[in-house]
């Protein structure tokens, strides 16, 4: 049994039996989650806090190849050659350049650190953030690469530091996740018909350049190296391996040392790590939104979607999905609580009677394998 | 009749598991009237309430007794009865920072002995660009900056740098906690010098354990130790004494006095007639030092501490200061330390605990000074990489579990499953899932072992008690195992397990007499029995060790002693018996010799008899090493293939 899907402008509490709170309720939405934007010693942000940022406006930004430089010292007033910029403003006010130099302050090489040399046609331009400062002489995080990070999503700037990251509260609503890769990204929702739950490598085309692709239970590397040369900006599947991770990351390790640098990649596991479809009310919602703009996030793992009404799927109060264990991802109706039964490897445990899917009869299962939804 | 209430819950916010116990005055002395363990997850109420329909249902009589009212209505009982509360710290990240690699591994040991999450850098392998982003990092939420009290000149040389960039780190991050221990404190006028636009970060010398304390208590009184000396004794009072009751509690006959009268919010007042709940209010000895920690997400202050060779043994004060800067007051693993110190006294034995939980695990010792002493050194380690399902799960924590395990996994199937074990602590307990567990909880030992060599040289306690909800729903005999497996050191002990997770609680009794009061009431409560284990020492292989002879209450046993294996004695709890054991060569069973005879004491398990190898010797083949594991574990766990 599939729950049905119907608008509803606002989640509604349900009426939940006192033997239902003992199953672990788990939240299809979130309502304006603050998320993280985490950045390193070189990098520095453009917005400031209290600030409204819509999806796409850079910022901050990135230097790709930060190197330790040795400054020298650096006037009071300004900071070398006075094009600095600190954190405060994407474009610098008077006020902030004059400001004297302070750790984590953006600052631009000057002249005698435009390197010339045989090969290099054109001056280098360093620049980056300012570490620290010894006997006057200061230090500095720079580099000659910089890429801009554009905001994944809108919302209002909570915290913003150079060298430390930005915290957002997001607009929106969000679907929370267990586990994410890559980096935060956005586009539009992609649900493809899934063949057994899951989605072949071969539906991975260029036609779905831009989008982020709900990709079933499983996602594979082979998947994740073929969405990214399709420029597909995203996946989310029920569940994402360490390894599928692993290759991620090295594979954004090699992006990231290559000179032209692709649009950013994220992948979403809904359930964790283990092989789990995903569950049929956030399959429901998600068909739902096909098409709409959507976001992920790594920090913490989100799906937000730029939107404050959404189809919330409707489900039986007694509608449940077995989490874990030799059942998982099964989902069906609660009937009754079990008491203590006694489970494989002789270990006891709080049970209940749960009807999977068509079966005919109930199956005993522990409370701690299953999951509610709360919408 | 009294209108006060004789009971209260004990609770233990755990990061998986919340338990709960209520505990009432009957038959003239505290006790556990009934207790259970739930996923975090789940409602506080719906718990209490659960607890208090079970007791109403097997004992209407008495839980009006100890409510204390006629009809107790149970959704007013939950709302009234106090509640005596410890909780896990969740586990934070420190950066340690040193100029040397030798420095710096050393202070990470100790500040991983003091419960952080540790990643760190050391200035002549890294360059600054890696310790800022160390130091700078969101989840990093304090610093450590350490040298030698005097340091060398690989050291020295770098120590300018080190000072600036966490100093300028500091400015960037209000919040972040500064430590700067031995000669890094020489760089304290870094955080002293700022310009109008810093904030100027107030310098706190942490207090050093105090010294003289520690001469007469050897050899395991330590920075981390707590002496708890008995000068007066306690007063045995009989509840309904009222006269003896207020002396040794501070209590009025017309309540509460005004010095625990904050705790009356949540404790029931004390009267004349019915005994007094605990007093519930701030745990006495929080922590082992107390540090000036702001309020707040800031750390406006930088903590000068001693360095990482201070303290006996080594590093112990370091130690003491970092642990006092991380956990919280009423934290879980110190209240088990209280309580097993309070034990130890009470008691006159060593006991031992090992506790495995989510988000870290705990190794304490307590025992008396000496026989006849009535003072008890303790040392305890509370370590965050020793989780069963550790948030930085690296690829030796893999392969430590991946040895353990009798279900043949490979790597990274098995690295998806322990990343799940710890979003969902509670799913798939039974089963394969349950052998996974077991196996990670043996491996998070294993790590809290090995980190606590001060204990392990020590001689087996007379007590060992398993605690941490890693343990909840595994069978007693198996957890006994897993004793043995862990902890081999020749001797006889008994084993027992804090099923109802009370020591943490009750290590939140402020008052050191009134929880030694209660423990005394509550001690066989609290500690349910495993069995006991007799491991003797220099067991040659190959033929018949000896005989043994159980001789019991109800029944005899006569066990031929073969080299290599471990069984089990029919032993019920509650039961005495004593092992008369000739073997056939010397050994060593706390002394060496060939005939020995002990008293042991029974438990759910039984008498454990394990003439293993110590250390234990395992072939070196994987698959091997499986079937050799689940050949003890079978003679154990009968039910595995159920």
């Amino acid at each position: 049994m599939s729950p049905k899907t119907r608008a509803r402008g606002r989640a509604e509490a349900p009426d939940v039996p006192p033997e239902l709170t003992r199953i672990p309720g788990r939240r299809i939405l979130v309502v304006s989650p603050v998320v993280q934007i985490r950045l390193g010693p070189g990098d520095r942000v453009l917005v400031s806090p209290g600030q409204k940022v819509t999806a796409g406006m850079p910022i901050a930004e990135r230097t790709c190849d930060p190197e330790f430089i040795d400054v020298g010292r650096l006037n009071g007033a300004t900071n070398g050659n006075g094009k600095g910029n600190g954190e405060g403003g994407w474009k610098g006010s008077q006020q902030e350049r004059r400001r004297p130099p302070l750790p984590g302050k953006w600052w631009v090489g000057g002249d005698d650190r435009r390197g010339r040399n045989a090969r290099r046609e054109g001056p280098r331009r360093l620049a980056g953030t300012l570490l620290y400062e010894i006997n006057g002489r200061w230090s500095a995080a720079a580099g000659d690469r910089h890429e801009k990070v554009e905001s994944p999503t809108s919302g209002v700037i909570v915290e913003a530091a150079n060298c430390i990251g930005i915290a957002m509260k997001v607009t929106g609503i969000a679907i929370p996740a267990a586990v994410a890769g890559g980096q935060p990204t956005r586009g539009y929702l992609d649900v493809p018909r899934l063949v057994d739950g899951e989605l072949r490598d071969t539906a991975l085309d260029m036609g779905r350049s831009g989008a982020i692709v709900v990709a079933g239970g499983r996602v594979s590397a082979e998947a994740l190296t073929r969405a990214r040369a399709m420029s597909i900006r995203g996946m989310v599947a029920g569940s994402l391996g360490q390894a599928e991770l692993r290759d991620l990351a090295a594979s954004e390790g090699r992006q990231r040392a290559a000179l032209h640098s692709m649009p950013p990649f994220g992948v979403l596991g809904l359930d964790g790590h283990q092989r789990r479809p995903i569950a049929s009310p956030i399959l429901a919602l998600l068909a739902a939104l096909a098409g709409r703009e959507v976001a992920i996030i790594t920090e913490p793992p989100l799906l937000v979607l730029d939107v404050v009404d959404v189809p919330l799927p409707e489900l039986p109060r007694d509608w449940v999905r077995v989490r874990s264990g030799t059942h998982a991802g099964r989902e069906g109706r609660w009937l009754s609580s079990a008491g203590l039964h006694r489970f494989r490897a002789g270990i006891h445990l709080e049970a209940a009677n749960v009807r999977l899917g068509d079966d005919l009869g109930p199956t005993i299962i522990a409370v701690a394998d299953l999951e509610r939804f709360i919408l | 009749m009294s209108r006060q209430p004789r009971a209260f819950f004990a609770l233990d916010f755990g990061a998986a598991t919340t338990s709960a116990a209520l505990v009432g005055h009957a038959g003239g002395r505290w006790r556990l009237l009934a207790h259970t363990a739930a996923p975090s997850t789940t409602d506080l109420d719906a718990l209490l309430f659960g607890i208090l329909d079970r007791v109403g249902k097997a004992d209407r009589e008495l839980l009006e007794f100890v409510s204390a009212r006629e009809r107790p209505g149970t959704a007013a009982l939950v709302a009234d009865l106090a509640r005596l509360e410890s909780r896990s710290s969740p586990p934070r990240r420190i950066a340690v920072l040193a100029g040397s690699k030798r420095q710096r591994r050393r202070l990470e040991e100790i500040a991983s002995r003091a419960g952080w999450l540790v990643v760190g850098g050391s200035a002549d392998v890294d360059d600054p660009l890696e310790l800022s982003r160390l130091v700078l990092a969101w989840d990093t939420h304090a610093v450590l900056l350490g040298a030698d009290s005097s340091p060398a000149g690989d050291e020295k040389r770098h120590l300018p740098m080190l000072g600036a960039l966490v100093a300028a780190a500091a400015r960037r991050r209000p919040e972040l906690a500064v430590v700067l221990a031995g000669g890094a404190a020489i760089q304290e006028s870094d955080f002293s010098g700022a310009g109008e636009h810093d904030r100027i970060p107030e310098v706190v010398k942490a207090a050093a354990p105090d010294s003289s304390a520690e001469l007469d208590a050897t050899p395991v009184d330590v920075a981390t130790s707590a002496e708890t000396t008995e000068e007066a004794p306690a007063v045995e009072t009989a509840p309904g004494e009222p006269a003896a009751e207020q002396a040794a509690v501070g209590a009025t006959p017309e309540g509460p006095s005004e010095a625990t009268a904050p705790a009356a919010t949540t404790a029931p007042a004390a009267t004349t007639a019915a005994p007094r709940a605990p007093d519930l209010a701030a745990p006495a000895h929080a922590a082992p030092v107390e540090l000036p920690v702001p309020s707040g997400d800031r750390h406006d202050s930088v903590l000068l501490a001693p360095d990482a060779e201070s303290g006996q043994p080594a590093g112990s004060a370091l130690q003491q200061v970092l642990e006092g800067l991380r956990a919280r007051s009423d934290e879980s693993r110190l209240g088990i330390a209280r309580s097993v110190r309070s034990l130890a006294l009470l008691l006159d034995k060593s006991i031992e605990v090992i506790e495995v939980g989510l988000d870290g695990g705990l190794r304490c010792r307590a025992e008396a000074v000496g026989p006849g002493h009535r003072t008890v050194v303790s040392s305890h380690v509370a370590m965050a990489s020793a989780s069963f399902a550790p948030e930085d799960l690296s690829d030796e924590m893999i392969d430590a579990v991946s040895s353990w395990s009798t279900i043949a996994f490979d790597r990274y199937r098995l690295s998806d499953r322990l990343r799940d074990l710890r979003s969902s602590p509670w799913g798939e307990a039974d089963g394969e899932g349950a052998l996974l567990r077991l196996a990670a909880a043996k491996a998070a030992v294993e790590r809290l072992v090995a980190a606590t060599p001060e204990i392990s040289v020590r001689e087996m306690p007379d007590i060992m008690i398993a605690a941490g909800g890693v343990w909840a729903s595994t069978p007693p005999s198996v957890v006994a195992l897993a004793m043995a497996d862990l902890v081999r050191r020749p001797g006889v002990g008994r084993l027992a397990c804090d099923q109802a997770r009370l020591l943490g609680p009750l290590g939140a009794i402020a008052d050191e007499e009134e929880r030694r009061k209660m423990l005394k009431d509550l001690v066989e409560d609290v500690l349910l029995p495993l069995g006991s284990l007799i491991l003797p020492a220099g067991i040659r292989q190959g033929r018949s060790a000896g005989r043994m002879r159980v001789t019991g209450e109800t029944s005899n046993s006569d066990i031929d002693l073969q080299p290599g294996g471990i069984w089990a004695v029919e032993l019920p709890p509650g039961q005495t018996a004593t092992a008369d054991m000739d073997f056939r060569d010397a050994v060593r069973l706390g002394a060496r010799g060939r005939h020995f005879s002990v008293e042991v004491s029974g438990g759910l398990g039984g008498l454990f008899v394990d003439l293993r190898d110590i250390p234990l010797r395992l072939p070196d083949k994987a698959d091997q090493k499986r079937a050799t594991w689940e050949s003890w574990q079978r003679a154990m766990w009968s039910e595995i293939d159920e």
